[in-house]
């Protein structure tokens, strides 16, 4: 709340020295320390009342020593010097061979937590309240067959300070808003929703009444859309994929695979095949850490390693993984910032950060036009991938058929179904309106903050599962 | 790591006592208050190559609170149970209460007039009495049976988990309860095939005595999987009857059951609204949410806001029964409904929600190679993805990739994937033709017991 609670100040000068070493003591190669304070504010608004109001804090932190490719890890919540040299020394004793002693550390090296205009805990709660009000108010103003309207606040704000005996010191502040809105419709016992999300790394200035307006009216205008849809077609045909949350396509058909954990263990379709034409020499991705208030971008990642820019695919040819200290060392490819957890209670592990396509030099309408028959998902609303095998599934949120190069009547309950490998070779055109949306991405049980992104892009064909049987 | 250290858990304070003391401490507030206190132990080891790849301990600890003040709600959680913590937490729920709007429903159960009922068992000492070396014997193991079989490339990841937890609920309104439970599990995914014919299986054994556990089946279960898909291929479009795996029936169960939810019929978010003591399915479905089930892992004396569990009969033989309640809900309805038990909480940092507890699908007749035989022809559903966004809980729709191997004849045929299968709530329910009598506990998503069901009338999208 805005008079909030006294703050952890961060760890006191030489806790990590101290920690490290009493972690290695019981031999181990590396060691490292990750400490954070988190604090979150959450208001959820539904039939027409701000029901809840939620907030919390956590502080904790936790140890890791690795020995080759074996770790032992744990954590405690809390961060004063006892508990911790208690675990250090808990976990220490699995350790097999002699003491190691510890470099000398260098200073910490703080990132600029990113810009924050306006520090969301001086904004009072009520206007925070005010502006699900408005969005609920806008959405049922939409229309007469809006049902329901579900709009959650969302703020926090995450600092972390990570050391490892590798000799590094780093400290991060990322402060995180967002607000997302469900919107329900029915009309003769049919319902459909509509959903979308702003949300960056930075302050409340995100939010504005006129913002939080048209994210309402957008929500709200494709729940009652999609009421008059028809059922989505079933089987191959051509798709333009929209821009913004199409980057479900390239997280999903190819992202995960480039994360060097599966790279390492064999269980990515993409390993062993850096250096390869996997795309047109149109097509360009990248994973970009650093692009400023993006959703999952920070200053450096939860090993301390800066975050970077990272081209991934390169005028069509695979050029990087995505790497964490532990598979890049195992790997010996370089570091990549983004080695990413979900908090102090979970291990790290080599997680996206903003992922999209580079824009194109077609136009969507140009796309469409060129489609004699197919279907143009604009929005999609979440997937899933298997690393090992590539294949993919992504849910469209909104979708229309396209008949004669023309966007034709919505339609409902699409589900694209592919492989990865095989629908990069397909895309055949990319747009230039290049647009990233932010999202959760679920791994290892762990759920951290990404962006998705791409400009709309045309994929020669893919297999649309819906139940409409020509 | 030593052995030593497994006692910590009951050298803390309980969680019962941290909830007396905060709700003591905020005794001035003039608010009805609940405390909702977790603490435990948990290890982890995953092995990889035969070889230990990562072991994590830890001990959680947390606790949330609750504060309702003329229909207002704050809520705030803290991992901080120390005095000043919890004058920290009293206060923001106070703050927090006063930035939400009135509710005329809201408010914390009062204490329940019937007993507790007795659960014996929920807490097995062999979580304790293993050894961690005896743990990363049992991911060896797991991983080794996966491996024997030939063709089977790889085991992406052999894991043992287990867990001992302590939760109590103290109140204001008189609720004062605790329980202790543990829950051991392995599972391990398995690859098989090469190249663009990679295929991926998963296999799992869960007790709450880790000294329980099978292991080899784990494994087996995982390469027997995988390899069973190798050579898949898309099959042709067009409409199936699919028989679903009961993994795969659980976890469309779990997130049908979403619509149960008496929060979700009344807000009018829910396609069962308004049908109570109608017909939603075929009579071949009976659906019940088991609180009390020994075997499940949601069952409990109490739900997430202190009300006793019970059984409750949603579904029997295609008729709606019931919805799910919690005090809320219950309260909505004026007096005609009581709470089923059936208030959900992720951890202590979320509010409760309506949820089932564990969901009982009630089976049906002979092995899985009987149901086939029965079916003839369609489509056996082994496994499907992005259950997250594929099925939509409010509108009903699902539609997720498939994969698994044709039904040809009464008996599996070629393997199948990179196909859709879709249909609805309605059309799932309806179209259920037959149920297999070999029910499992499947505690992947939600905790569900389930046989294999056969569903006819299934759109499936492929070739």
């Amino acid at each position: 709340m805005a008079s909030g609670p006294a703050e952890y100040s961060g760890p006191a000068p030489g806790l990590a020295e101290k920690i490290l070493s009493r972690a290695l003591r019981g031999g181990g190669e590396t060691s490292d320390l990750f400490i954070e304070e988190r604090r979150s504010l959450s208001l959820r608004l539904e039939d027409g009342r701000v029901e809840n109001v939620i907030s919390g804090g956590d502080l904790g932190g936790s140890i890791r020593i690795t020995t080759g490719d074996s770790t032992v890890f744990g954590y405690v919540d809390s961060a004063d010097e006892d508990s911790l040299l208690a675990l250090a020394a808990e976990l220490s004793r699995s350790g097999p061979g002699r003491p190691r002693s510890l470099p000398t550390l260098a200073p910490v090296a703080v990132s600029d937590g990113g810009s924050v205009i306006v520090d969301p805990r001086t904004v009072e709660a009520t206007v925070k309240s005010r502006l699900l009000h408005l969005s609920d108010e806008v959405a049922r103003g939409t229309g007469r067959d809006i049902r329901q309207v579900m709009a959650v606040y969302g703020e926090t704000r995450q600092r972390v300070w990570i050391a490892g005996s590798q000799g590094f010191q780093a400290a991060d502040d990322r402060t995180r808003v967002m607000l997302s809105i469900t919107v329900m419709a029915e009309r003769q016992g049919v319902i459909q929703t509509g959903h979308d999300t702003l949300a960056h790394h930075g302050g409340f200035e995100l939010l504005s009444e006129e913002a939080v307006g048209e994210l309402a009216a957008t929500a709200a205008e494709r729940a009652i859309l999609l009421l008059g849809g028809r059922p989505a077609p079933a089987g191959r045909m051509p798709v333009v994929l929209g821009n913004g949350f199409g980057g479900v396509l390239f997280h999903e058909a190819c992202g995960h695979g480039l994360e060097a954990d599966y790279v390492l263990k064999k269980s990515s379709v993409w390993e062993g095949r850096r250096g390869e034409r996997i795309a047109g020499e149109h097509l360009f991705a990248y994973d970009d850490g650093v692009a400023p208030g993006m959703w999952g971008s920070a200053g450096c990642d939860d090993e301390g390693v800066p975050c970077q820019r990272t081209t991934l695919i390169e005028a069509g040819v695979l050029t990087a993984y995505l790497t964490d200290r532990l598979r890049a060392a195992a790997l010996g490819l370089p570091l990549t910032g983004n080695g990413r957890r979900q908090d102090y209670r979970s291990l790290p592990y080599p997680r996206m950060t903003n992922t999209y396509f580079g824009p194109g030099e077609a136009t969507t309408e140009e796309l469409i036009a060129g489609t004699s028959k197919g279907l143009y998902a604009k929005s999609l609303s979440g997937g899933e991938v298997n690393p090992a095998t590539g294949d993919f599934v992504f849910a469209v949120e909104e979708g229309y058929l396209i008949d004669g190069g023309r966007v034709g009547p919505p339609v409902r309950g699409a589900t694209l179904i592919g492989n990865g490998p095989e629908v990069l070779k397909s895309i055949d055109a990319v747009a230039g309106d290049l647009a990233i949306k932010a999202g959760t991405c679920g791994k290892e049980g762990q759920g951290v903050p990404v962006g998705s992104g791409q400009p709309t892009v045309l994929i020669r064909e893919l297999t649309v599962g819906g139940t409409g049987l020509a | 790591m030593s052995h030593g250290t497994e006692s910590r858990v009951r050298a803390t304070q309980a969680p019962v006592e941290i909830g007396r003391q905060v709700i003591a401490l905020g005794r001035g507030l003039e608010a009805d208050l609940e405390a909702y206190v977790q603490s435990g132990r948990t290890v982890t080891v995953k092995v990889y190559g035969r070889q230990v790849e990562s072991v994590s301990v830890a001990e959680p600890r947390g606790l949330g609170l609750r504060a309702v003040r003329g229909g207002m709600t704050g809520y705030a959680f803290t991992t901080d149970v120390s005095r000043e913590g919890l004058d920290r937490v009293l206060a923001e729920a106070e703050s927090d209460l006063e930035a939400s709007d009135s509710d005329p429903f809201a408010g914390l159960p009062s204490k329940p007039a019937e007993p507790y009922p007795d659960l014996p068992g929920l807490w097995r000492p062999g979580t304790s009495l293993l050894l961690l070396e005896q743990k990363i014997a049992l991911a060896l193991e797991a991983e080794a049976a996966a491996l024997e079989p030939a063709g089977v490339e790889t085991v992406e990841e052999s894991v043992y988990s287990d867990e001992e937890a302590r939760v109590a609920v103290v109140s204001s309104c008189g609720i004062e309860v605790e329980t202790e439970q543990s829950y051991s599990f392995v599972y391990v995914v398995a690859h098989a095939g090469v190249g663009a014919d990679r295929q991926s299986g998963l296999g799992f054994s869960a007790h709450r005595d880790p000294r329980e556990l099978d292991p080899e089946a784990a494994g087996r279960e995982a390469a027997g999987k995988a390899l069973a898909l190798v050579g898949a291929r898309p099959c042709p479009t067009g409409a199936y009857t699919v028989v679903l795996d009961r993994e795969v029936a659980a976890a469309l169960l779990s997130t049908l059951a979403g619509a149960l939810s008496a929060e979700a019929v009344q807000k009018g978010r829910s396609v069962f609204a308004g049908k109570l003591g109608e017909m939603i399915g075929s009579a071949g479905v009976t659906l019940v949410d088991d609180g009390l089930d020994l075997d499940g892992v949601a069952t409990s004396p109490f739900d997430a806001e202190g009300v006793p569990q019970q059984i409750t009969a949603l579904v029997e033989k295609g008729r709606l029964k019931s919805y799910l309640f919690d005090s809320k809900s219950a309260r909505r309805e004026g007096g005609t409904a009581r709470s089923t038990g059936s208030a959900r909480r992720d951890s202590y940092r979320a509010l409760p929600r309506v949820g089932p507890s564990n969901l009982v699908v009630a089976s049906g007749s002979g092995t899985l190679e009987e149901l086939l035989q029965r079916v003839g022809d369609g489509l056996y559903v082994e496994g499907v993805a992005g259950l997250h966004s594929g099925v939509n809980p409010m509108s009903g729709e699902i539609s997720l990739g498939v994969t698994g191997r044709l039904i040809k004849g009464g008996s599996v045929a070629a393997a199948v994937r990179e196909v859709t299968m879709a249909t609805d709530f309605a059309g799932l329910l309806d179209g259920i033709c037959d149920v297999g009598g070999d029910a499992r506990q499947i505690p992947l998503h939600g905790s569900v017991c389930s046989p294999s069901i056969a569903v006819r009338g299934v759109t499936v999208s492929g070739a």
